[in-house]
């Protein structure tokens, strides 16, 4: 067969196969089946691999010939199932045998053993002496007692239905089998004895198996060569071994790492995941690439005078009480920093971060952008009242087209966006792939420009917060647009070197080199408290006004209550709101902050003049119980 | 560590008219410690989800229980007590979400029928802080939603969501991702895990996909036909089953590793619920089988492993 030896002939040619099913909303359809090519060669089981949806079922229904396709074909044994008589058609098809996930369904249950193994026989013309012989035969080969050929399919087990239908695929002696989920409907002890069947027949018949499963252990288990396909098309074809042993595609390692029961490994697909998240954080320029954000040469310094009584106070959530240490662990702290009143009062380190590592800020960052935003246009750089595509033209046709910078600053546009993080065909996901954070073989969405010149309108701006990543990328990219000055260079110019920035800070770039600018800043513990200092301290630091105090006065304001909410940041800050890039709580002590899925979180109380930078390497992205651990843990700091 | 739940030597008969027609749970001792979680695995009708549905309270009038179960700091509870603590104490999820909610009702309704059964007030807040935990970003959508409207994940996700409104002791899963895609599946199992780290909630996990079974579980329980035949911790049982049973479901497992056509088989078929088994139900399939397995088989203690069997040495 394969694995180096001579290529035996090719029984059955599918060339680029595509099949279509009409949608009532679309003009397009759904393509099932994406142009695909594939031979299949004497004697050599082709197993394809793949989930509910994938097209596998519809492939193998058209190249066999059950479905037609919309185009392409199949040439079996060298002729074409496309305009023949029906004579023609079922002469070739005598070549043909099939075997479906339900055996129990796809037996006549009328009929008995006898008649469903023998009708095939007779519509090939047998006579009934040769057809009892052969169903004899048959009988014995698939492991049954010719005992039970009076029976009907519903006094036999699972197993035994398998082998009927087996036979019947068998009777006239086809050279191609199509075995459909043949086991998915077994116990795992026949599953066995099916496959060890299957095996045993495709030897002693000259059998070819074209075998499709969801199942990746039935289909390495039996296949010569393996294909597996996701949405429509072969994400990776190759021997089984290479497959099994050395998978190219994301899907395809997944799907290895699911079977095989192991735990995930750190690749560009999991690394934002717990527990890989707890390296990847601190360590995010050695995987992707970032631009510098440079420190000041005045650094502010903080007293220090550490208050070790915090460690003893208690706080009461999700039913629990915690000291402060024990909800520290339980929230997966990297770091704490906790200025008051420009003192550093409590400063703790875990899983190898110092005051000198930097960690992944990722929405924090867009507070960053928030101030930068003030700065700019306290100088008259922009309207913000202005459409975004009024200073970037290419976005002209998109929803970008009419929402203005100041609807993306307070998030109110109205976008057809997912900010799904667990759903690989979000929006969210499309914008990873695009920045280069998570792999990208779409061929689609190669860099932010592209990505966000195809988002879409989902209704009038302004008028509901609506949580959305993107618009964050946008105005990074605008404001280093009219300004002909690299994003990082302006955080360095007028944020980072103003507030006394103590450490080098760091952006993710995407492959064209525009900054990620809705989460890519990495920095110090200590640096992001600095950047919190700000806010305290009226948008002054080092004796110099950095932020415009007006613009921090309406950031505290919140939102107009007439901008629709959502029900989980009410569930969270009843009255609160979304402003300038920062959460507004609307608490009794004003506090807003600035929050990263994977619990950051950046919390300033301008009432007792706090400030908590935090960060955490937490499993999940979002959930509610983790967020009212850290709102607890910030007020019970903050009220000490 | 204390013990969640103690299963005693459950047994249910089914009777018409007092007669009985067959025994389909035929000795199940089982134990889960607090936070833990016990996996029971095993093929179409040995028991598994009659026994869930024993713990729970639910068994049809026709079925005779014997044996006891004892639950956290109740004791010994009959079906009555159960009935009070169902829902609460105790939750349960199933395989197919499709049909464990009602399709006429919008998953909000539904939740906030549980919730308010369970007298949580708050409810809108307390919906979306759960569904939200369980990993669904858009809760608001979620709970205007019919169930299909959502898939197969989310809506195994927002069951997960309604299990643990009442922070239950213990949660019982019956083949939560068997209906789901294998990556699908595998992001359940995990939420799953991490819930129950963050909440601390007991679990039994029943399956008959061995691989999911293992990932979860602390300790294993083979069961075949209505009996317990392996207890043990997990790794253990997965690297070195004892019992000709679980000897031979771990050997039926292909893989890319193992050469074609020589996967270990079982002969024949999981005996009918309808069998009248005498001895070792596995006796006539087992190919370690001697004289003595026509008799009841004896407790094996191996290690920290429990094994039915006649041949096994300890």
């Amino acid at each position: 067969m394969l694995g180096g030896e001579i290529m035996s002939e090719i029984v059955m040619q599918i060339t680029e196969l595509t099949k279509v099913f009409p949608l009532r909303d679309s003009k397009v359809g759904f393509k099932a089946v994406d142009s695909i090519s594939i031979d299949l060669y004497k004697g050599e089981v082709l197993g394809v691999v793949g989930e509910s949806g994938s097209g596998k079922s519809t492939l193998a229904r058209c190249a066999f010939g059950i479905t037609e396709p919309t185009s392409g074909g199949t040439i079996i044994l060298g002729q074409s199932l496309v305009g023949k008589s029906r004579k023609a058609t079922r002469e070739l098809r005598a070549h043909l045998g099939f075997v479906f996930q339900d055996p129990a369904g796809s037996i006549n249950p009328r009929m008995s053993v006898h008649a469903a193994i023998a009708e095939p026989l007779m519509l090939a013309g047998m006579d009934s002496d040769s057809i009892d012989k052969r169903v004899n035969f048959l009988m014995d080969r698939v492991g049954l007692a010719t005992s039970q050929l009076s029976r009907k399919s519903h006094e036999l087990s699972g197993g035994q239905c398998q082998r009927v239908a087996i036979a019947r695929a068998l009777a006239t002696n086809p050279k191609i089998v199509l075995l459909d989920e043949p086991t998915s409907s077994l116990d795992l002890s026949v599953q066995a004895q099916i496959l060890n069947l299957l095996e045993e027949l495709r030897r002693d018949f000259d059998l070819t198996y074209f075998l499709i499963s969801h199942n990746l252990d039935v289909v390495s288990h039996l296949s010569d060569r393996v294909a597996v396909m996701k949405d429509g098309v072969f994400v990776e074809v190759g021997s089984t071994r290479q497959v099994v042993d050395a998978p190219k595609h994301p899907f395809t390692r997944e799907l290895i790492r699911v079977y095989s029961g192991a735990a995930r490994e750190f690749d560009l697909d999991t690394w934002q995941d717990g527990p890989m998240n707890r390296w990847a954080f601190q360590n995010v320029s050695t995987f992707l690439p970032t631009r510098k954000i440079e420190a000041s040469t005045k650094p502010l310094e903080f007293k220090a005078l550490i208050d070790d009584t915090l460690d003893a106070i208690t706080i009461d959530v999700a039913d629990s009480t915690y000291t402060l240490p024990e909800l520290l662990a339980d929230v997966d702290t990297d770091a704490i920093v906790v200025v008051r009143k420009a003192t550093l009062v409590y400063e703790k380190y875990f899983n190898d971060m110092t005051e000198d590592s930097v960690h992944l800020l990722q929405s924090v960052s867009k507070s960053i952008l928030g101030a930068l935003y003030a700065v700019m246009v306290e100088r008259g750089v922009i309207d913000i009242d202005k459409p975004i595509a009024f200073y970037l033209p290419e976005l002209v046709g998109s929803v970008y087209e009419d929402a203005t910078i100041a609807q993306a600053l307070d998030m109110t546009v109205a976008i057809n966006f997912s900010e799904d993080y667990s759903d690989p065909q979000s929006e969210m996901a499309r914008l990873d792939r695009a920045a280069g954070w998570r792999t990208n073989t779409t061929g689609q969405d190669l860099g932010l420009r592209s990505f966000l010149g195809t988002m879409t309108a989902s209704g009038e701006h302004g008028k509901a917060y609506q949580y959305c990543s993107a618009n964050t990328d946008v105005l990074a990219w605008l404001i280093s647009e009219v300004t002909q000055t690299p994003y990082q260079e302006l955080l360095t110019r007028y944020i980072w070197q103003p507030m006394g920035a103590h450490d080098d800070a760091s952006i993710i770039v995407d492959s064209e080199g525009l900054s990620v600018g809705n989460g890519g800043i990495s920095c110090t513990t200590r640096d992001l408290a600095r950047f919190g200092l700000l806010i305290v301290n009226h948008g002054r630091a080092n004796g110099e006004q950095v932020i415009p105090t007006a613009w921090i006065d309406a950031t505290l304001a919140g939102a107009s209550a007439d901008v629709e909410s959502a029900d989980y940041l009410q569930a969270l800050h009843p009255g609160g709101s979304y402003k300038n890039k920062w959460w507004i709580t609307a608490g009794a002590s004003r506090e807003i902050f600035g929050v990263g899925i994977y619990g950051q979180y950046v919390w300033v109380d301008p009432t007792s003049e706090t400030v908590i930078a935090k960060f955490s390497s937490l499993p999940i992205p979002v959930d509610g119980v983790h967020s009212r651990k850290h709102m607890a843990l910030f007020k019970a700091i903050c009220a000490h | 560590m204390s013990t969640v739940l103690k299963i005693s030597e459950l047994e249910v008969d089914f009777q018409i008219n007092g007669v009985i027609t067959n025994t389909p749970l035929r000795g199940i001792n089982i134990e889960i410690k607090a936070g833990k979680t016990l996996g029971i695995v095993g093929e179409t009708g040995c028991g598994k989800t009659l026994t869930a549905t024993a713990i729970m309270g639910l068994l049809p009038s026709s079925a005779v229980q014997r044996g006891q179960i004892e639950f956290a700091d109740h004791g010994v509870i009959n079906k009555s007590e159960m009935a009070a603590i169902r829902g609460s104490e105790i939750t349960m999820i199933f395989q197919n979400p499709q049909s464990a909610f009602n399709p006429i009702f919008t998953i909000g309704a539904q939740l906030t029928m549980v919730a308010q059964r369970r007298g949580i007030s708050d409810i809108k807040a307390i919906l979306v802080a759960r569904l939200e935990s369980v990993g669904l970003r858009d809760p608001r959508r979620v709970l205007e939603s019919y169930p299909h409207e959502l898939s197969g994940g989310m809506l195994q996700r927002a069951m997960i969501a309604m299990a643990l409104l009442s922070t239950p002791t213990l949660l019982i899963a019956d083949e939560p991702t068997t209906a789901l895609d294998a990556t699908i599946g595998d992001q359940v199992l995990t939420l799953i895990a991490t819930l129950q780290k963050r909440e601390g909630f007991a679990m039994l996990f029943i399956s008959h996909d061995v691989t999911a079974v293992a990932k979860v579980s602390d300790e294993i329980a083979v069961i075949y036909a209505g009996r317990v035949v392996e207890t043990g911790p997990a790794h253990d049982v997965m690297s070195s089953p004892q019992h000709p049973y679980t000897r031979g479901l771990l050997g039926a497992i292909p893989s890319a590793e193992k050469a074609r056509g020589t996967l270990v088989t079982i002969p024949g078929n999981v005996p009918s619920v309808l069998t009248n088994i005498k001895g070792c139900a596995f006796a006539e399939r087992c190919s370690a089988r001697i004289d003595k397995c026509d008799q009841e088989p004896p407790i094996v203690e191996i290690g920290n492993r429990s094994v039915a069997c006649w041949v096994v040495k300890s």
